[in-house]
């Protein structure tokens, strides 16, 4: 199986990759959408692996560049993030329908790729599958009691503290750090009505949250504290992973993780082909 | 800048190789290939070449962006990066540049380890000129660089909750697996002049101690950027690497030799 280079879109602004595996027309295609700034491929090119490897157990993939990142361009026409979002992803819908026959589509984000997968998902009937990769996340109350109790009751911490303020801290190496959760926050009761929305409309999705984000979650728990039941709908996995960063730097933590994905994948989308393709 | 004018593509003996070119809005009577560095650096250095190569593009010069074997959307691996194949997908992508560009004579510019691989590629390639920023000359240094880097990765409490066990980052750069023949052969990496003349843009930290005198001949020059570049800085690992400083030197060196 070879990929293909393509420049697609209504305004043939978007650039992706598509692996269209042989003898798999019409099986669901799964999207790939830009990991904050980074370009198609993903942090250490988690992207790539993570689409060969689907397209190796028979889905067709397509990781792309939304508009203005990586070698997209801006079409212009004055639409808000959101709008320019949906349709870049309907161009992209149609890109796999055009090469592969895909008629319903999974879509994988991670952090703001989440965010744009999530507003997506909520408004195209097409899509049937969602990954969320450390997505929305709130600090509930068990959050903080889980964040501060223990630190509350260590004393070593306070030793350190205590040293930071007499010597003046050691702000400035943290500042030179980048954020690199960058999930912008959306009302919880609307987050957890899009959920909702798309459980009863059948979707099924795939909540993957990693230790990186732990400025903001903490334990496998805290879906439920922020989302509610609809965290527990046969339709919705989740899935806490305490060790990994958030960009899963580890090689070992990244197979895990597509082996994860993959599983998911086969589980709720079975491939109609099963066993034909290379 | 049209979309159209910017091509994505694959190509090689496999169609495995990836990449972008870049039309020139007027005739072209020049091209650069652009050599990107491997591993984060490549992540890290997507968005200025991209720029650097619409800025060029609109002077008039054609121009390639790609991936080796193992990198970026190119097929292959992480763990299959080889600097052979490296040097031989530069040597290709030369051949791809003059065919799309319509033109023979090609600059190579590559940042860290792509300006390494522009000069080892320099005499096969048919380079006319090399442009360098901040290039590897001496691997074993690079490669204690990184292993130091991935030693501190190990126990970076911003990045993990806790210190993660030895095995769990071993054979890895940074986030890319590493074979141990690409490790042979950067720890072995000795750079040395070529018969294109080369420009070196300087910009490592003063600490860095980088001494360019080795591949700098008569016909070549050092020109320092300001400021320096973050490239070995863990706490910026995923941060982009941006320099209008690196694109005014690079496009005032092609009008110069225009």
């Amino acid at each position: 199986m070879s990929e293909e280079a393509h420049r697609f879109g209504r305004g043939r602004h978007l650039v992706g990759i598509a692996g269209v595996p042989s003898g798999t027309r019409g099986e669901t295609g799964v999207i790939v959408l830009n990991a904050g700034l980074v370009h198609r491929i993903g942090p250490f090119r988690l992207h790539v692996e993570l689409t060969r490897q689907l397209n190796e157990a028979g889905y067709p993939t397509l990781r792309f560049d939304l508009s203005t990142l990586g070698d997209s361009t801006a079409t212009g026409g004055g639409q808000t993030r959101a709008q320019q979002v949906c349709a870049d992803l309907d161009d992209a819908m149609n890109l796999l329908t055009e090469r592969a026959g895909c008629e319903r589509f999974v879509l994988v984000g991670l952090c703001a790729g989440a965010q744009n997968a999530h507003i997506v998902a909520a408004r195209d009937p097409r899509v049937s599958g969602a990954v969320f990769l450390d997505g929305y996340a709130y600090r509930t109350l068990g959050y903080k009691l889980r964040h501060y109790l223990p630190r509350i009751v260590d004393p070593a911490r306070w030793a350190r503290v205590l040293r930071r303020r007499a010597g003046g801290g050691s702000g400035e190496a943290r500042a030179a750090a980048e954020p690199i959760f960058a999930v912008a926050p959306a009302p919880r009761e609307e987050v957890i009505a899009d959920f909702t929305g798309m459980v009863s409309r059948g979707m099924k999705l795939y909540l993957v949250y990693s230790g990186g984000i732990s400025t903001h979650f903490n334990h496998a728990r805290q879906f439920r504290e922020c989302f509610g039941k609809v965290m527990t709908h046969p339709s919705v996995t989740t899935r806490y992973v305490h060790e990994t960063d958030h960009t899963y730097i580890l090689t070992g933590d990244r197979a895990r993780l597509l082996d994860g994905i993959g599983g998911w994948l086969t589980r709720n989308f079975p491939l109609a082909t099963a066993g034909r393709h290379a | 800048m049209r979309p159209d004018s910017e091509t994505p593509f694959f190509f090689g003996a496999d169609g495995g190789l990836f990449g972008m070119f870049h039309a020139p809005a007027l005739p072209a009577r020049r091209a650069m290939l652009m050599c990107p560095p491997l591993g984060q650096d490549l992540i890290r250095c997507h968005r200025v070449y991209r720029q650097l190569a619409q800025a060029l593009a609109a002077q008039g010069v054609a121009v390639l962006r790609f991936d080796y074997h193992g990198t970026g959307d190119s097929a292959g691996a992480s763990v299959e990066v080889d600097w052979d194949r490296c040097v031989a997908d530069t040597v290709l992508a030369a051949a791809e540049l003059r065919t799309r560009g319509g033109v023979d004579r090609v600059v190579a510019f590559g940042a860290r380890l792509g300006g390494s691989i522009a000069l080892a590629a320099a005499g096969q390639a048919r380079f006319a000129e090399v442009i360098a920023w901040d290039p590897v000359l001496d691997g074993g240094d690079y490669v204690a660089a990184l292993d130091a880097m991935q030693v501190a990765l190990r126990q970076d409490g911003e990045r993990f909750n806790a210190p993660r066990s030895h095995a769990d980052v071993a054979a890895q750069w940074l986030g890319f697996d590493v074979g141990d023949g690409l490790r042979r052969q950067l720890a072995a990496l000795r750079v040395d002049a070529t018969e294109a003349p080369t420009l070196v843009l300087d910009s490592m930290p003063a600490s860095s101690g980088a001494r360019w005198e080795r591949i700098v001949t008569a016909r070549g020059r050092v020109a320092t950027i300001a400021p320096p570049t973050p490239w070995n800085d863990l706490r910026r690992l995923e941060a982009a690497i941006l320099s209008p400083p690196l694109i005014q030197a690079v496009t005032g060196r092609l009008k110069e030799i225009a």
